[in-house]
């Protein structure tokens, strides 16, 4: 019934308004929320979202309508509203948008979860929480505080264009946060874990509340004693995490075409060298059950293992259909919207650095005075290529060995000139989940081996 | 589609309060939220696209035996969708834990009076006048350099209302505008590219000059060419109003939350009456601030908001609050409950963060400097420690002032120290203020700051 309706309002954007290309994303979406306070549930919420994204394509500009509801009269003006804002915005179109040819596909996509967020009830949900904020409470005095946010979604989304393409996806993704502060004189201390699976409810069978307390709790609990770094430019290691949040910041959304397009120092690196030999690096939708999968992405495009950069050399970026045909490549399927109010933009899905040949202890053994930064606290990067990357664990290397932990750190430098002092490559391998903002927010992992890197800037603390 | 008149809102409230104790809960609050936004939006040089999005929806909060459950629904024909949303919000509240400081939903109180919240003309403009006012930002930025490229911008109409019902006897209406229009650029010359500059005008009344916003962002990626690296040595920096925003977001603006300070979250905790800050600074929370960007007449639980004092001279006088962090210590709510809009329960923010603002000029401010630093944008603040107040970022765009003008750009300088300090060596505020998000603050001058540059 929803898809005739759907139907009808494709038809309508083509023939009646006269637009090239239509399309409609008809979503249901459930969600289950938890905030945890210490031990206090400060409130357990459960919603329902319905509702409708239609995106139009008229004389070569966009409309974009967003509707909560399935109501044929109400989807009917908002495609008719959408056609005239098209128009307007076409008026003053110096280069018509075309969009590069996508096969029509018609598929039914399952989650198959070993345990369905949606059948685990919430007081099952609040007892796995609340063993977490139990764990990293009792793990030391000096903990103040824990606060922990959990969200898993379910639902269905019905993507339907008018080439032809349907696609019914069910929607699964679970998620956790936690917070600890630590306290001990003057000094605070502040550790964040993330915790996120698109396979189900079973994440929390591996990470399990003791395992995720724990290092939420010992880490805070071991900063205290860390002293603020020396700024300047140092020999670095750089652990999985980091190497994860550095290949997604500094790189990633370099390699995003839109900002590519959009003057970022990718533009005219296409086929050439940015990199050291050692580096590889990937942008994946296709690993079973990581955060940043799915099958087929906001344009009905199959997600794709997607090569960026082999040996050093840039062979690749993250499209649309849009961007696609501007580069004259095949779409990758990176074109998310987090739902039905926005429209679908190029998002990165997992992002890593392919492992190479060395361990650990051969990465750190040569730097006589430099650090290891283990684990992220946010980064952030410019179309210049000047990245920030925030460290909430890292330590001193000193003569080849791990020393004091140090705490307040951040990386900065040019993209482009830190992917050349990359000198070694670990041969282990992480990914970890997270959330990436660009103007809509988007789960992803990233990920990679343990790297050196032979000179990089540290902000030290005060 | 037509807005909902406050009638509609209020009864959609209403009735699930009602069905909410007629099933056995407690206590019960309604909150239901419209917001319905046209935008018109650039792309690389070009309009390219234009939306429509109408959202609404209601967030049912619901006690049971001192717990409380939330749910909210966007499906608002049907009142079975209510309904069952009501009853989901009373399960969830059966199946959490009592808070035994739980006290209560707010009681019926005076609501304050605001000024400039609302402009007609914001919600009767029509995609043509938007997309020309879009021309007109685009055309100003490309006439200023023909170096630069607007990335993105655009403009956005929005009118939003809110309506909030209460089994204590709270029941508001509230409707407001919104208006934005603004410009992301960056200049390219001889292969190298400049960092994004960024420049907007955000207002409640129909009052954007969006020719003056292309010129200017067009004029800031000009300037940030030929950016040179800096020595690492402390110095004055002059923190304009976006990286202030930033700056302080992270940090201060964290630590004066009655919540962070009950929890030990904040470094301010125990200073109320001592000293935190430079003599010349004076902080309010003003929810009633005239056209503030976050002024209503009441907040997320239907307190009335308010104007709250927090340092003055430079002497911390207070913390903000909500209903549930008041209660613990026996005060009144602040009227700082912000709620995200339906699909999030309340949660302690700041409302206008009013920096009073000095005598000089920013000219005058920058005459003055012998050396130091004025930073537009910060990169990388969210990453900043918010108990501890520490930061670690990089400045940009950012330029060098020698003797009293400015020089040149300077590129990959990155800033570092504790906010707490920061705020004790403020030694200038100038007379610019503008309202930047929930900032209201002018350029302030900053002696000693760590730069790390090569």
């Amino acid at each position: 019934m929803l898809k005739d309706t759907l139907h009808k309002i494709l038809d309508m954007a083509v023939q009646k308004f006269g637009a090239e290309y239509a399309e409609v994303r008809a979503q249901k979406l459930f969600k289950t929320m938890l905030t945890i306070k210490e031990e206090k549930v400060e409130a357990a919420k459960e919603g329902i979202e319905n509702g409708v994204a239609l995106r139009i394509l008229v004389n070569g500009a966009w409309g974009f309508a967003s509707v909560g509801s399935f109501d044929s009269e109400a989807l009917v003006n908002a495609i008719s509203g959408a056609c005239k804002m098209a128009k307007a915005a076409s008026l003053r179109l110096k280069s018509p948008i075309k969009l590069v040819e996508s096969k029509a596909i018609e598929d039914h996509v399952e989650a198959k979860p070993r345990k369905d967020p949606s059948k685990t009830s919430i007081e099952d949900k609040i007892g796995t929480t609340l063993a977490i904020a139990k764990i990293v409470l009792n793990y030391d005095s000096r903990i103040k505080s824990c606060t922990i946010d959990y969200l898993d979604l379910t639902g269905t989304s019905c993507f339907m264009n008018s080439e032809g393409t349907f696609i019914e996806q069910e929607k699964l993704y679970v998620w956790s946060r936690i917070f600890a502060t630590a306290k001990e004189k003057d000094v605070f201390t502040f550790s964040r874990e993330e915790i996120g699976s698109t396979a189900g409810y079973e994440i929390f069978d591996v990470e399990t509340p003791e395992i995720v307390g724990e290092r939420v709790a010992k880490r805070a609990v071991d900063q205290l004693r860390a002293k603020t770094p020396k700024g300047g430019t140092f020999p670095v290691v750089l652990g999985p995490n980091v190497v994860g949040v550095f290949v997604h910041e500094a790189f990633g959304h370099l390699a995003e075409a839109d900002l590519t397009l959009s003057g970022s120092v990718l533009m005219d690196k296409l086929g050439k060298k940015v990199a050291s030999e050692v580096i590889t690096i990937y942008d994946d939708g296709t690993i079973e059950g990581a955060f940043g999968s799915f099958k087929y992405d906001d344009e009905g495009v199959p997600a794709q293992k997607t090569l960026l950069i082999k040996d050093g050399v840039v062979v690749g970026l993250m499209h649309n259909r849009e961007t696609a045909q501007k580069f004259n490549a095949q779409p990758t399927g990176n074109a998310r919207a987090e739902d039905f109010r926005v429209e679908p933009i190029i998002r990165m899905r997992n992002t890593f650095m392919a492992p190479r040949d060395h361990s650990f202890e051969e990465l750190i053994e040569g730097i006589k005075f430099g650090y290891y930064f283990k684990s992220f606290r946010g980064g952030q990067a410019n179309l210049d290529g000047t990245f920030q990357v925030g460290v909430q664990e890292g330590y001193e290397i000193v003569k080849g060995e791990i020393g004091m932990p140090v705490r307040n750190a951040s990386i900065s430098g040019n993209t482009l000139e830190t992917l050349y002092k990359v000198d070694a490559v670990g041969r282990d391998f992480e990914l970890w989940p997270g959330r990436c903002g660009k103007g809509q927010t988007a789960f992803v992992c990233d990920g990679g081996p343990h790297i050196r890197v032979s000179e990089v800037l540290v902000g030290g603390g005060a | 589609m037509a807005a909902l008149k406050e009638g509609e809102m209020i009864s959609l409230a209403e009735a699930a309060v009602n069905y909410a104790l007629k099933k056995g809960a407690d206590e019960a609050e309604a909150f239901a939220y419209e917001g319905l936004t046209t935008t018109v939006a650039i792309e690389r040089g070009q309009i390219s696209k234009s939306s429509r999005i109408i959202d609404r929806g209601l967030g049912i909060r619901t006690v049971f035996k001192k717990a409380a459950g939330f749910s909210y629904t966007n499906i608002l024909t049907s009142k079975a969708a209510v309904e069952e949303a009501v009853l989901k919000s009373l399960k969830s509240a059966k199946a959490s834990k009592p808070d035994k400081e739980w006290q209560g939903f707010p009681c019926k109180k005076p609501i304050a009076e605001v000024k400039n919240t609302f402009d007609k003309r914001i919600c009767e403009l029509s995609p043509e006048e938007l997309v020309k006012a879009a021309s007109t930002m685009l055309e100003a930025a490309e006439k200023t350099d023909k170096r630069v490229l607007p990335v993105e911008g655009g403009i956005g109409a929005s009118y939003l209302s809110k309506a909030i019902v209460n089994s204590n006897g709270v029941t508001s209406f509230d409707c407001g505008t919104l208006i934005e229009c603004s410009l992301a650029t960056v200049a390219q010359e001889s292969g190298g590219v400049t960092p994004v500059c960024f420049e907007f005008n955000l207002e409640r009344l129909y009052k954007i000059d969006p020719e003056q916003v292309g010129v200017e962002a067009a004029r800031q990626a000009a300037s940030a060419l030929k950016a040179k690296r800096i020595e690492t040595r402390s110095m004055k920096v002059v923190f304009a109003h976006f990286a202030l925003q930033q700056l302080l977001h992270y940090t201060l603006m964290e630590a004066i939350k009655a919540d962070c300070v009950q929890r030990n979250q904040s470094a301010l905790k125990g200073k109320i009456g001592e000293k935190v800050a430079s003599d010349i600074l004076t902080v309010y929370d003003d929810g009633l601030l005239e056209g503030g960007l976050r002024t209503w007449r009441f907040d997320g639980e239907g307190v009335p908001q308010q104007k709250t004092p927090i340092i003055r001279k430079g002497v911390l006088e207070g913390f903000i609050y909500d209903n549930y962090s008041a209660g613990k210590e026996g005060k009144e709510s602040t009227g700082n409950a912000f709620r995200a809009g339906y699909p999030s329960t309340p949660k302690v923010e700041v409302t206008n963060f009013h920096i009073v603002p000095g005598e000089k000029s920013p000219e005058e401010l920058i005459g003055e400097i012998d050396e130091g630093l004025l930073v537009y944008s910060l990169q990388g603040a969210h990453s900043s420690n918010p108990a501890s107040g520490e930061f670690s970022v990089v400045a940009t765009p950012a330029w060098k002032i020698e003797k009293g003008r400015i020089t040149h750009a300077v590129k990959g300088a990155m800033l570092a120290g504790n906010v707490f300090d920061t705020i004790k060596n403020i030694s200038e505020l100038a007379n610019n203020e503008r309202k930047t998000w929930q900032l209201v603050a002018p350029w302030v001058l900053v002696e000693n700051v760590k730069v790390i540059g090569k």
